[in-house]
């Protein structure tokens, strides 16, 4: 058959059938473990069960990684020197997703901020405090950690951001 | 050394939400014949190699170049596969261009192809698959499952532009006007192209802006469209190519540049990319592909550009950080019309990402329609004469980025 | 083509259910091997990944391994097949001159999915996947029953091509802890778990976690490195037809090309007398036999009866090849290793005597339908 009636034929095909068969390709991910090492991590949670942030240092570059991180991708090198970190930070940007409740099918706005605590070079996600209103967020807005009432060493320690206030009077240039 | 590198043709298929009169082999014999179609001297025999790619993920199958190879016409002949996520394209077109410039025994002429058929597997379980990984440790380490869900809406591809989009409108201080303008401009240039998705001729910023958000500052009207399509692009040598069409097209510079992954990080450490729409791997890309093309001012030597922007912010953001505008300038060029299809420099006049996008294939139809704006053969085709053109990719999570500058004429002889 | 050199090279042992995260793994290949050439992160100025995203589980699977495989502000992309096709998009960036230094990595963690079933997804959708009869198991026994019924083989002399890999890994300390054993005779493999009758569990290679880099430089930069680099002078690649019925079983359509490939860049005319030794990635036994056939290395059906032990004539998988362990996408990285330690001279315990000229093969799909062969040469 040469090409051309082969190509004659498919025609013909394709107005009779308009669908080709096709079969769902789903992609399945229950049967996949995945394997983290989070060794880097420990002293990290120990400190967060304290109450208190720690960022692991780069040597190489003296960036600070908060939350801790394995490699710096900087030098290609195992950060090693652990750093204290404020409790404050700025929101370094923010987004809203407008997500279905599955429940009532209402519409629910929920925002979710890019931290970035002050000490640290990398910014991490979180929320806001459920009270402030996010109409108000924006880039710069100072923010605080709010602690569980008992921290158990995990991520939820730090439940949400409070709202800090700005107070300028901070920056006003002492009157001579 | 490397040889100079041309483009002699490039193909589309058709593209649709759901083309499901073809499956993915038939999808892809579509754009081969069509990029063949263009270049008639041009038979199966006289393709040496073949570099391809798509998203797996989205289809629910791996590796389809396997069984597709007599559908490409790729039987016995050399194949490689690339993909790297949303500039699966843009490496597919890369590694075309790397696989004549080795000067390997015997392969002289390529044919790239990337296509992606979205409708036969699930996208979003694709797209959620991209962090899976990382929100399971984040639950492993004590994140509620409320929080786990909102970190998977906001940590998709939408999420991550609407994070970029926040900052891009902090630092120039736009309204959301001034998005829709870049998604009508698209959205109308899109029906002037044979094989675009969404062809809205008659779009208004009003209809945009009326449309509920999806993650703000994105509303559903902005955000691209998810397209089954393919692409085909022919790389040849300089010598073959002056036999094979009018006007070759000579790829002068390529790169692709990582930088760190944004939002969640590997491990779900952060993300040590404060500001998402700093793109410092990008403006590292057009830093070395316009020093390999032996371009110093941009601004005043391409005179066309197709960028990957599935979302109108970063659009505006790419022109300013590929450096064909300076920087927060780039929201008034799109309303003093610069941009536009007799402007200046017009920007993705196919109708870009935002009206098209089959995700493996569109990183590569941006260099293609770029190619055949200079050739002359584009369907919505600029009236100025294009010597120089550029067509990136963008994909990851914010991190990875391709680019292809090309032109009219051999550069890098010199060399 | 103008020769590039191979200046540095690491391998993770090779596990089964590594106590290893798939970062922590990534890394300690990529720094080991810059570390072995003696250089920094920003001498690198591309970076070859090769992961396959069904086989980890995620889309975009070189998304969250940029810092980790060195690809931080360099030129980042990713082969999505063999380790080995991955070492030719890196010797292709060299070649075109834009880069002075690649990194090429690749490999996964086998023991975070069924392997085979990730497989299935390789297969014709259509018509194939549905009833899943064929896949790569019993696509490998279809080539096995060819092979032995058209040359009058018996299925003991495949069994002694498994038992001499598994002996060789026994030797090799990265190699497979369940694949190594000195001890194992013919009949151990013949009455192994049957997969797909004639393979039996011995002679497949068993999927596990790994992952191994190397880098490459031109020549020029290659010599200022190291004193004794080994040189890649020739490769070749081919895919053949898809569909088991096209195709010949009982030989290699898609290696002789390759093949012919390799040897005319590096100007090889007669392979059997300039080939000092094999390390090919052979899925299942049998596919050794058919690659040296392929390759001309020894006459069409002769294949088992060649001598290919490690002082044998020419010894093939003296590491023991990939029955030795297969970390997906990694393997054929691993064998272009392990014939650059042997033409080095630092291959303890296995090595092959005045090695100069070596090959080094990768493939993908079933049986063997997409392969790469690599011509390798010895330092100065």
């Amino acid at each position: 058959m040469s090409k051309l009636t082969q190509r004659k034929s498919m025609d013909y095909i394709k107005k009779q059938y308009r669908e080709t068969r096709k079969m769902p390709g789903s992609w399945y991910l229950s049967n996949y473990k995945y394997k983290y090492n989070i060794t880097h991590l420990q002293p990290f949670l120990k400190k967060l069960k304290e109450k208190k942030l720690v960022g692991l240092k780069c040597s190489g570059c003296n960036t600070v990684y908060y939350p801790p991180r394995f490699v710096c991708g900087k030098c290609l090198v195992k950060p090693n020197r652990w750093v204290d970190l404020r409790e404050t930070g700025k929101v370094s940007t923010f987004a809203i997703a407008y997500l279905k409740d599955p429940e009532t099918g209402e519409i629910q706005e929920k925002p979710m901020v890019l931290v970035h605590h002050d000490g640290a070079d990398t910014a991490s996600i979180a929320q806001l405090n459920p009270e402030v209103d996010f109409k108000d967020t924006y880039i710069g807005m100072p923010i605080k950690a709010h602690w569980a009432e008992n921290p158990v060493g995990g991520l939820m320690d730090v439940e949400y951001y409070d709202l800090m206030k700005d107070d300028a009077k901070d920056l006003d240039l002492p009157e001579d | 050394m490397g040889r100079q590198v041309a483009i002699v043709s490039a193909g589309f298929s058709e593209h649709a939400s759901k083309r499901s009169d073809v499956n993915i082999a038939e999808l892809v014999s579509e754009a081969v014949e069509d990029c063949l179609k263009k270049a008639p001297s041009v038979s199966f025999e006289d393709i040496d190699a073949f570099a391809t790619g798509n998203m797996p993920g989205f289809e629910g199958s791996n590796l389809p170049e396997l069984w597709m190879a007599d559908w490409m016409g790729a039987r016995n002949k050399p194949l490689m596969r690339v993909t790297t996520g949303g500039t699966t394209g843009g490496s597919v077109g890369i590694a075309g261009y790397y696989t004549v410039t080795a000067g390997l025994p015997g392969i002289d002429t390529v044919l790239a192809i990337a296509f992606e058929q979205q409708s036969q597997g699930d996208t979003s379980v694709g797209l959620a698959n991209v962090a899976y990984g990382e929100v399971s440790l984040l639950n492993y380490l004590g994140l509620t499952y409320d929080q786990v869900g909102r970190l998977l809406s906001a940590g998709a591809a939408i999420g991550v532009a609407a994070y970029q989009a926040t900052n891009y409108m902090h630092k120039t201080k736009i309204v959301e006007e001034d998005l829709a303008r870049v998604v009508v401009q698209n959205r109308r240039n899109a029906a002037k192209t044979w094989w675009a998705h969404l062809k809205m001729p008659n779009l208004t910023i009003e209809q945009v802006l009326d449309t509920p958000y999806i993650s703000f500052p994105l509303r559903y009207g902005m955000v691209c469209p998810a397209s089954d399509g393919a692409c085909a692009v022919l790389f040849t040598t300089e010598e073959k190519a002056k036999n094979m069409c009018d006007i070759p097209v000579y790829v002068n510079g390529v790169a692709s540049v990582a930088h760190e992954t944004a939002i969640l990080g590997y491990s779900a450490s952060g993300s040590a990319q404060i500001d998402p729409s700093e793109q410092l791997g990008a403006m590292k890309t057009s830093e070395i592909c316009y020093q390999q093309a032996g371009i110093s001012f941009p601004r005043k030597e391409i005179d066309y550009a197709e960028v990957y922007s599935p979302f109108p912010n970063q659009e505006l953001m790419w022109v300013e950080k590929l450096g064909l505008f300076e920087e927060t300038t780039a929201p008034e060029m799109y309303k003093n019309g610069v941009t536009a299809l007799n402007g200046e420099l017009p920007i993705c006049c196919s109708g870009g990402v935002n009206s098209t996008n089959a995700i493996g294939a569109s990183a590569l139809e941006r260099p293609a329609v770029a190619a055949l704006q200079i050739m002359g053969k584009a369907s919505n085709q600029v009236p100025k004469t294009v010597h120089t053109a550029i067509g990136h990719g963008w994909g990851g999570s914010l991190n990875l980025c391709t680019m292809m500058v090309m032109s009219d004429e051999p550069q890098r002889k010199w060399r | 083509m103008d020769k590039v050199g191979i200046v540095g090279f690491y391998q993770v042992k090779l596990y089964s259910d590594a106590n290893y995260g798939r970062y922590e793994m990534i890394f300690e290949a990529v720094r080991g091997a810059i570390d072995s050439a003696g250089l920094k992160k920003k001498d690198i100025t591309t970076a070859i990944s090769c992961t396959n995203d069904y086989y980890d589980g995620r889309t975009i699977s070189n998304c969250y391994t940029v810092e980790v495989g060195g690809g931080y502000m360099a030129d980042e992309s990713k082969v999505e097949m063999d380790g080995a096709h991955a070492v030719l998009y890196g010797l292709m960036r060299i070649l075109s001159g834009n880069h002075k230094l690649s990194l090429v990595w690749g490999g996964s963690m086998a023991s975070c999915f069924p392997y085979h079933a990730a497989r299935l997804y390789e297969t014709d959708p259509t018509w194939e996947r549905p009833v899943a009869y064929v896949n790569d198991i019993t696509a490998a026994g279809f080539q096995m029953r060819a092979y032995l019924e058209k040359y009058g083989v018996s299925i003991e002399d495949i069994a002694k091509i498994a038992v001499k890999n598994r002996k060789n890994a026994s030797r090799n300390p990265l190699a497979l802890q369940e694949a190594q054993n000195a001890n194992i005779t013919v009949k151990d493999v013949l009455d192994s778990e049957i997969y797909a009758d004639p393979v039996t569990e011995l002679m497949v290679a068993q999927p596990c976690d790994g992952v191994a880099a190397l880098l490459l430089a031109p020549e020029k930069q290659a010599l200022k490195i190291t004193d004794n680099p080994v040189w890649i002078t020739g490769v070749g690649y081919n895919q053949e037809t898809y569909y088991l019925g096209d195709r010949d079983l009982t030989k290699s359509m898609s290696m002789e090309l390759a093949g012919k490939m390799a040897f005319d860049a590096a100007g090889i005319k007669d392979p059997k007398k300039e080939i000092d030794l094999a390390e090919f990635f052979e899925a299942y036994a049998h596919e050794e036999v058919i690659f040296s056939e392929a390759l001309g290395l020894v006459d069409m059906g002769e294949g088992t009866n060649l001598n290919s032990e490690i002082d044998g004539d020419i010894p093939i998988n003296p590491s023991g090849g990939a029955i030795g362990g297969n970390p997906p996408c990694g393997t054929g990285l691993i064998r272009i290793i392990e014939a650059a330690k042997q033409l080095k001279g630092e291959a303890d315990g296995y090595q092959v005597k005045d090695a100069k000229k070596a090959i080094a093969s990768g493939q993908i799909g079933m049986c063997a339908q997409n392969n790469i062969v690599y011509i390798l040469e010895g330092g100065n």
